[in-house]
């Protein structure tokens, strides 16, 4: 498919890549979780990633936010060689993510865990002064709040939140700031189906200049908010293609939906 | 950001009753208490918790258990004695005050981060093992280095600066003295700890790998805490080398280092409070030990064993110390008088 | 090693270098230009030896704090009691029953009790929570350096040696060459140290034969990297902590022994040890036996080469050489990475 060829022209000035990998592997000990993986996404593309259980996926995110540095290959982020970054400067950039286990501050209420992801990647991260109740971060943590749905739990420590809700907290937090590119992993899983058509109106309403990319393993949410699909299969890989045409793919149909009953 | 409860009541309204009479009391304690009260007991429980509080900032918030805090305060008082006037003439350089604080501080501060800077580059455990090795290197240099500490009899006759006319080692100026650096101090931390710094922090300490994915220079933070503890631990030991007129390696040793960690623990290190009411037990039992041990049958000198067991009590019993000790109590009263009314957040 | 030298041929070089200069400087006696330099080479061998034989004696501490850190995840600061007590206990042995050599299998079982204690009815209740097991063995170190010093005082102990091994020892190695009779002078040195040092090497070399060519190695050595299977796996892991933490407590202990022999023993040497384990791990890297002699033996030249050459400084060598092990390498030199 042409769809996610690069241009040429555009990759060599400035690439018009949002992201770009080049033959990124990353080994745990022996175990090739990925090998040898390359994918652009252009900026503003939201694609989904599918594969099953230990295919490589959430491996394959951490490697583009730095969690775990990649064994070999190449990233680049909207054109510039991220590789060598920790994750924190690839965040500054406008790259975030969810985890595909929430990853919160059990400790803290909801709204200081969203005020947190907001001053993350802004400035003043080492004031020592409390924010005033105006402060514009405050506001934009309590915007976030409402957009997910938990205004009325705003002032709860996050540890005693029910599951669907430190989920909706997880997207907060990617949402935080002004994102360019968003990484969702699994971010549906577990949820009820009331839960999850509000996340895929969450995912349908975001400004369209924010590509993101989805791991999902419900078809059904999957499909319906990406215009792209990458398979991925023992680390690697092996189709890409619309939406219609992966769904009607018979390898597809065999080595993940079947696989996925199994 | 605190939810806008209760909107009829002032500030002040919110303080509960005790508070008040805490704070009266620590007010008018020199029209009823005698000099040895308020300088041995109350001057050094100050001292003392002023110093733990640095590490209940690191470790209570930061998760970051560091044994350099007296090591810090030392300097800090060390530097007070060698840059300012003592009985040392031969070394100490006898500047002005508003020269050596400064001075002291950032010199404290500039050793608490390198020191930081090395002991983040590992954690948990590794922390206290890293710090307590870099803090009795710190003594045992202190003890051979006479060109700068002047060795094992270190440096006495350190007085504070007679400001305002005032001889700040006097009982009642000084009792005020470390009764203000403390207030300020605790409330520093307790004023900090919901600023964007004291937050992430807290950030760090649950959850760091989600920090850094949040944009948090993980690491940085770690540093930037220790070298803002630094501050807390400078105030505790210039006022500490200025109570005893003077500082000797003993005053930074390893047992003294415990200490600190002891006084922490025993008072609850997850709460800045924690770190005086921790301290004033230590000082009560250090003083009292002659009186109290002799009705049990003991020699005065068993002090360090009441503490030791006492220690391992809070840590084996209540890992919260002897505040939550106190919550529980409260928790369970309420309970039993109100079983509609739970134990308050 | 091999593949080291190939792949960083300088290094190598550099490396080779030194050890053949060291080994020069120890088996040359020394022209009189380098004895002007840098003082006699009498007082160079010494502190070398002595560096050498305190190395062995910080490994006998190290080794099995090491270990128990290894295994059990415990960082047991009570360790350098361990060694305090086992010093005392081998102190009254000793002028009991006259017999030195019985007072090691006494302080083994004794201190190797008070371990055993320590791990079953303390640190087996909070498995996991390592800060808090760090902190009770804190609060542990306090009380029991305060009932040493009740039951002992302040004063300082030094156990005899036997006389046989009390005198000194000619060694090979020329201290200096006779210029009238152009004789060569041989060092001689403290025939107990000696002694102590191939005691070390043994129970070093021991260890790691256990450790490595043995089913009880392999288990304790599975357990280390991974702790979970091996407790999946059904073997009665709790026992093989248990026996770790004697064996580890026992070590100090005897380790007492021979510092009470070597040095003396008072109120304060506990916290010595301890440090001197908590250094000997930090450069040779947490868990590993082979770190902690590499370890042992740095810190152990590094102060007696700092105490003869630079009295003042000899604390910052030690300092510096940890600094720099944590800044280049935090896990040590051959501790796994984290
Ligand atoms: N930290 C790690 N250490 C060792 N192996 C790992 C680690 N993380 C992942 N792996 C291995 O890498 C492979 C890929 O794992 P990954 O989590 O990326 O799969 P996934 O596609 O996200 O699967 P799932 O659908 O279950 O989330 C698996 O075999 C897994 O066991
Ligand atoms: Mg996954």
């Amino acid at each position: 498919m042409t769809l996610a060829a690069p241009d040429d022209r555009l990759t060599q000035m400035n690439s018009g890549n949002a992201l770009e990998l080049r033959g990124i592997t990353k080994m745990f000990g022996a175990l090739a979780a990925i090998a040898d993986v390359t994918l652009t996404v252009r900026p503003g593309e939201r694609r989904a990633v599918l594969g099953s259980n230990g295919a490589g996926k959430t491996t394959l995110f951490n490697c583009i936010t730095g969690d775990f540095p990649a064994t070999s290959g190449i990233i680049r982020f909207f054109g510039e060689d991220v590789t060598a970054f920790p994750p924190y400067e690839r965040i500054r950039r406008g790259l975030r993510r969810t985890y595909q286990i929430s990853s919160l501050f059990a400790g803290l209420t909801v709204m200081d865990n969203v005020y947190l992801a907001c001053r993350g990647v802004s400035r003043n991260r080492y004031s020592l002064l409390r924010p005033r109740s105006d402060d514009a971060l405050v506001h934009a943590a309590e915007t976030l709040v409402e957009a997910v749905n938990l205004t009325a739990v705003r002032d709860q420590l996050v540890g005693e939140l029910a599951y669907g809700q430190q989920r909706q907290l997880e997207i907060a937090l990617a949402l935080s700031g002004a994102p360019r590119f968003i990484l969702f992993d699994e971010p549906a899983a577990g949820l009820s189906p009331t839960e999850r058509r509000d996340l895929v109106t969450i995912l349908t309403s975001l400004p369209s200049h924010i590509g993101y990319i989805i791991i999902e393993h419900d078809m059904d949410v999957a499909l319906r908010v990406v215009e792209s699909v990458t398979m991925m299969h023992n680390g690697r890989i092996f189709k890409e293609g619309l939406p219609s045409e992966i769904e009607d793919d018979p390898e597809v149909q065999e080595l993940y939906l079947g696989g996925g009953h199994g | 950001m605190a939810p806008a409860r209760a909107p009829d009541r002032l500030w002040f309204e919110r303080i509960p009753m005790a508070w008040w009479i805490v704070v009266a009391v620590l007010l008018t304690m020199p029209l009823f208490a005698n000099n040895f009260w308020l300088f041995q007991v109350m001057g050094w429980s100050f001292i003392l918790g002023t110093i733990a509080v640095s590490l209940t900032f690191l470790a209570g918030y930061g998760g970051m258990v560091s044994l350099l805090q007296m090591s810090i305060a030392g300097l800090a008082g060390y530097m007070v004695a060698i840059l300012g006037p003592s009985g040392t003439t031969s070394i100490s350089l006898g500047l002005a005050w508003w020269i050596v604080l400064p001075a002291a501080f950032l010199i404290a501060a500039v050793f608490a981060t390198l020191c930081g800077a090395l002991a983040v580059r590992t954690e948990g455990i590794y922390t206290i093992m890293i710090t307590l090795a870099i803090a009795a290197a710190f003594f045992y240099f202190t003890r051979q280095n006479y060109t700068i500490f002047n060795g094992y009899s270190g440096f006495n006759l350190v007085l504070p600066p007679q400001l305002f006319g005032v001889n700040w080692r006097d009982p009642a100026p000084f009792y005020y003295l470390c009764l203000g650096c403390a207030a300020l101090c605790y409330g520093a931390v307790v004023y900090i700890t919901r600023s964007p710094f004291g937050l992430a922090l807290q950030g760090v300490r649950d959850n760091p790998r989600r920090m850094a994915a949040l944009g948090f220079n993980v690491t940085a933070h770690r540093v930037a805490a220790h070298a803002l503890a630094s501050v807390f631990a400078s105030v505790g030991g210039i006022l500490l080398v200025w109570q005893n007129a003077q500082i000797a390696p003993g005053t930074i040793g390893i047992p003294a280092a415990i200490d600190i960690l002891v006084v922490a623990v025993i008072g609850g290190i997850r709460r800045p409070l924690g770190a005086f009411v921790g301290a004033f037990i230590y000082v009560i039992l250090q003083v009292f030990s002659p009186d109290i041990l002799g009705t049990f049958g003991f020699s005065a000198e068993r002090f360090k064993l009441i503490i030791g067991l006492g220690f391992l009590a809070v840590v084996l019993f209540s890992p919260d110390g002897v505040l939550g000790l106190w919550d529980r109590w409260r928790a369970r009263r309420a309970r039993r008088v109100d079983p509609l009314t739970g134990a308050p957040r | 090693m091999d593949k080291f030298a190939k792949t960083n041929p300088a290094w190598a070089l550099v490396i080779a270098l030194v050890v053949v200069a060291f080994l020069w400087l120890v088996l040359a006696p020394w022209p009189t230009e380098l004895e002007a330099a840098i003082g006699r080479k009498r007082v160079f061998l010494n502190a070398l030896l002595g560096g050498i034989t305190l190395g062995a004696l910080y490994f006998l501490v190290a080794s099995g704090f090491t270990l128990i850190f290894g295994l059990l995840r415990i960082v047991n600061l009570a360790h350098g009691s361990l060694f305090l007590l086992g010093g005392y206990i081998g102190y009254e042995v000793t002028n009991y029953t006259g017999s030195w050599f019985l007072a090691f299998p006494i302080v083994f079982v004794a201190v190797g009790l008070v371990g055993l204690a320590m791990q079953r009815f303390i640190f087996a209740y909070m498995e996991g929570e390592e800060l808090r097991q760090t902190l009770v063995s804190i609060g542990l170190s306090v009380v029991l350096a305060d009932v040493m010093l009740w039951y002992w005082g302040g004063q300082s102990y030094t156990t005899l040696a036997p006389g046989f091994l009390r005198g000194p020892m000619e060694l090979p190695l020329i201290s200096s060459i006779n210029t009238t009779s152009g004789e060569a002078i041989f060092i001689r040195y403290p025939s107990v140290r000696i002694w102590i040092l191939i005691a070390a090497i043994v129970i070093g070399v021991a260890m790691w034969l256990v450790l490595n060519r043995t089913s009880l190695g392999m288990l304790i050595r599975a357990g280390v990297d991974d702790r979970e299977m091996l407790a999946a796996s059904g073997v009665r892991i709790q026992l093989v902590f248990l026996a770790v933490f004697v064996f580890g407590a026992g070590l100090a202990g005897m380790a007492g022994v021979v510092g009470g022999t070597f040095q003396s023993l008072s109120p304060g040497e506990d916290t010595r040890f301890l440090l001197a384990s908590l250094v000997v791990v930090i450069v040779g890297g947490m868990g590993s036996i082979v770190g902690a002699a590499i370890g042992a033996l740095v810190i152990g030249i590094a102060e007696q080469m700092g105490l003869v050459y630079a009295p003042t400084y000899s604390v910052v060598f030690t300092f510096l050489i940890m600094a720099a092990v944590l800044a280049f390498r935090p896990q040590g030199f051959l501790g796994a990475g984290r």
